[in-house]
């Protein structure tokens, strides 16, 4: 039977954690809050170190704050992070996404400075200046940075903020061992959509969603053990979903990989989300990593990373890059199919359009199917926002259900 | 112009003609047994070069028999060649054939149009049966974002 408004609107026979309001995902004020009091705070990926692979490397990552920031190889093989700002006039420093500079030289007045973002030269300093303003005073603004968790390297723009260690706690130690030995990126792209990060994150963290693939349903979702496979929820938002086992020959045209990865069952698949738009996706032979960019409330930059063991021989590393781009890559069986699900929700939840209610309310014991994956980033995004994810605005009046 | 490239460059154009009508079964016609499809893409961003699809003939026929299987983006791609050299092996069985290449997708809703990806055919070119073949195609792709993406080939 349909509904009508006010049926529509009706709240959901379910806890208000199993459900939200969906002006969490268009609203720009609470897009803006998020940048300040979800991303500013957390640890984020800015790139992965084989990316830096020698001195004076650099690689330009914009912040999902918006804060534009370089990460940088010193002389002392430390990687650095600083903003991508001249101290002087606010220019960019570095424009390329990529490069090797000794010297870190703002084109516009020829300020220059060291991978240790001192200011080592300052063009016609004491004509200008007259002592009252030197090198010293414009040294480059240092953002956190450390190397960890496969070899990714972290930013996070609070000085005082919690370490890396502390931010990740056990969420990632299901894959610790299969990140231990050194990793490299073979693949990246970056795809714009015009959605919600958290949307793309939801997508991330459920499973349920394997109707949409046809390539799940009939090399996953029909083999033993895939509804045995569990969420668990850590400590300030992260999440896992324990290993199950591939069967690839069941879609014609695939078949059992031969390259594997060290110490995973052949067709193993462990998945671990990373509060608040980040994940690690290991299954049979490649690493996948996404790192969401929001841009606006309904605009979102997805990075991802394909990675493969630097230790590949050449015949390992194709058969990995085969591996990754038959699902995962641009034109790959599955990445495309989820993208086009997001779009969608995107285009069904535009700003300024009537709220909706967007359920998380599947119960299975936390089993494949159960929505708790998305429950758990919830209750954390609500307790960072301090406000409530059914009810971001305290307007919606839900009584509580036991 | 020589006899061989008016063959070869319709063979270029025939090629984007079949996809663009979803026609695999006759795009596949204009492919060698030896036929191998493969795209590409430099990312500078980590200095490499990216192999996104590697088909064999088999492979490219499996794919285009399980688009129905998928959720695929409908909108449909216009591909616009130019050949720009053929180059005629020595021996006279092969040619090496550059075009520059731009796809466009216009949406089925309201019918707009735009640049979706930009790039080249780097292709060879069978020159040894009755007609000219399809052995190799490389899609090498300057365009590297394409929003929620694909499932069919360039």
């Amino acid at each position: 039977m349909s509904r009508n408004a006010e049926q529509w609107m009706n709240r959901p026979k379910f806890p208000s954690s199993h459900f939200v309001d969906s002006r969490i995902y268009t609203d720009e004020s609470i897009f803006r809050e998020e940048q300040q009091k979800v991303f500013n705070g957390s640890w984020i990926i800015g790139c992965h170190e084989s990316e830096l692979p020698g001195a004076f490397d650099y690689r330009t990552f914009t912040h999902p704050t918006g804060t534009p920031l370089i990460l940088v190889r010193g002389e002392d093989q430390r990687v650095r992070a600083f903003y991508n700002v001249c101290p002087h006039r606010g220019n960019t420093l570095l424009y390329d996404p990529v490069g090797n500079a000794k010297r870190i030289t703002c084109i516009f007045h020829q300020w220059s400075f060291d991978t240790k973002g001192n200011c080592v030269d300052i063009t016609r300093e004491d004509q200008g200046f007259q002592k009252r303003y030197c090198k010293a005073d414009a040294g480059l603004r240092e953002v956190r940075a450390e190397i960890g968790y496969g070899g990714f390297v972290w930013v996070n723009l609070d000085d005082n903020a919690c370490t890396l260690k502390e931010y990740i706690g056990d969420a990632l130690s299901m894959l610790e061992e299969y990140m231990s030995m050194p990793l490299e990126v073979f693949h990246y792209h970056k795809a714009i959509v015009h959605t919600n990060y958290k949307l793309w994150h939801d997508t991330n963290s459920e499973f349920y969603h394997d109707y949409l693939h046809y390539f799940n349903r009939v090399t996953g979702m029909m083999q033993p053990g895939y509804f045995d496979r569990k969420y668990t929820g850590y400590p300030n938002g992260h999440a896992s979903v324990g290993s199950m086992t591939i069967k690839y020959d069941a879609y014609e045209g695939s078949k059992e990989r031969g390259v594997g990865w060290p110490g995973l069952a052949p067709g193993g698949w462990i998945l671990i989300d990373i509060f608040p738009a980040m994940t690690f996706n290991l299954r049979t032979s490649v690493l996948r990593m996404d790192t969401s960019i929001p841009l606006g409330p309904n605009k979102l930059l997805i990075e991802f990373r394909g990675l493969g063991l630097k230790s590949d021989t050449p015949e390992e590393r194709t058969q990995r890059v085969r591996d990754h781009n038959t699902i995962w890559g641009p034109f790959g069986r599955n990445l495309h199919e989820d993208l086009l699900a997001v779009h969608g929700q995107g285009r069904a939840m535009q700003p300024g359009s009537e709220a909706t209610w967007i359920l998380h309310g599947r119960e299975e014991n936390m089993t494949i199917h159960d929505e708790g994956g998305m429950r758990h980033f919830y209750a954390e995004w609500s307790k960072r926002m301090e406000r409530e994810a059914f009810d971001p605005h305290g307007d919606r009046q839900v009584e509580t259900v036991a | 112009m020589q006899p061989d490239r008016i063959a070869i460059e319709e063979l270029v154009y025939r090629s984007c003609l079949a996809l663009d009508a979803m026609d695999y079964k006759g795009y596949l016609s204009l492919c060698d047994d030896s036929f191998r499809y493969t795209v590409m893409a430099l990312s500078p961003e980590i200095r490499k070069d990216m192999v996104w699809l590697d088909h064999d003939k088999k492979e490219m026929t499996l794919l285009f028999n399980n688009l129905p299987r998928h959720n695929s983006d409908h909108s449909p791609l216009a591909r616009h060649a130019n050949v720009y050299t053929v180059e005629t092996a020595t021996d006279g069985k092969s040619a090496a054939v550059v075009s520059a290449l731009q796809v466009y997708k216009t949406t089925l809703d309201g019918g707009a149009t735009e640049l979706f990806a930009i790039g080249r055919y780097l292709d060879t070119v069978s020159l040894e049966g009755d007609a000219p073949r399809l052995a190799k195609r490389i899609v090498r792709l300057e365009t590297r974002q394409f929003g929620f993406g694909y499932h069919v080939p360039f």
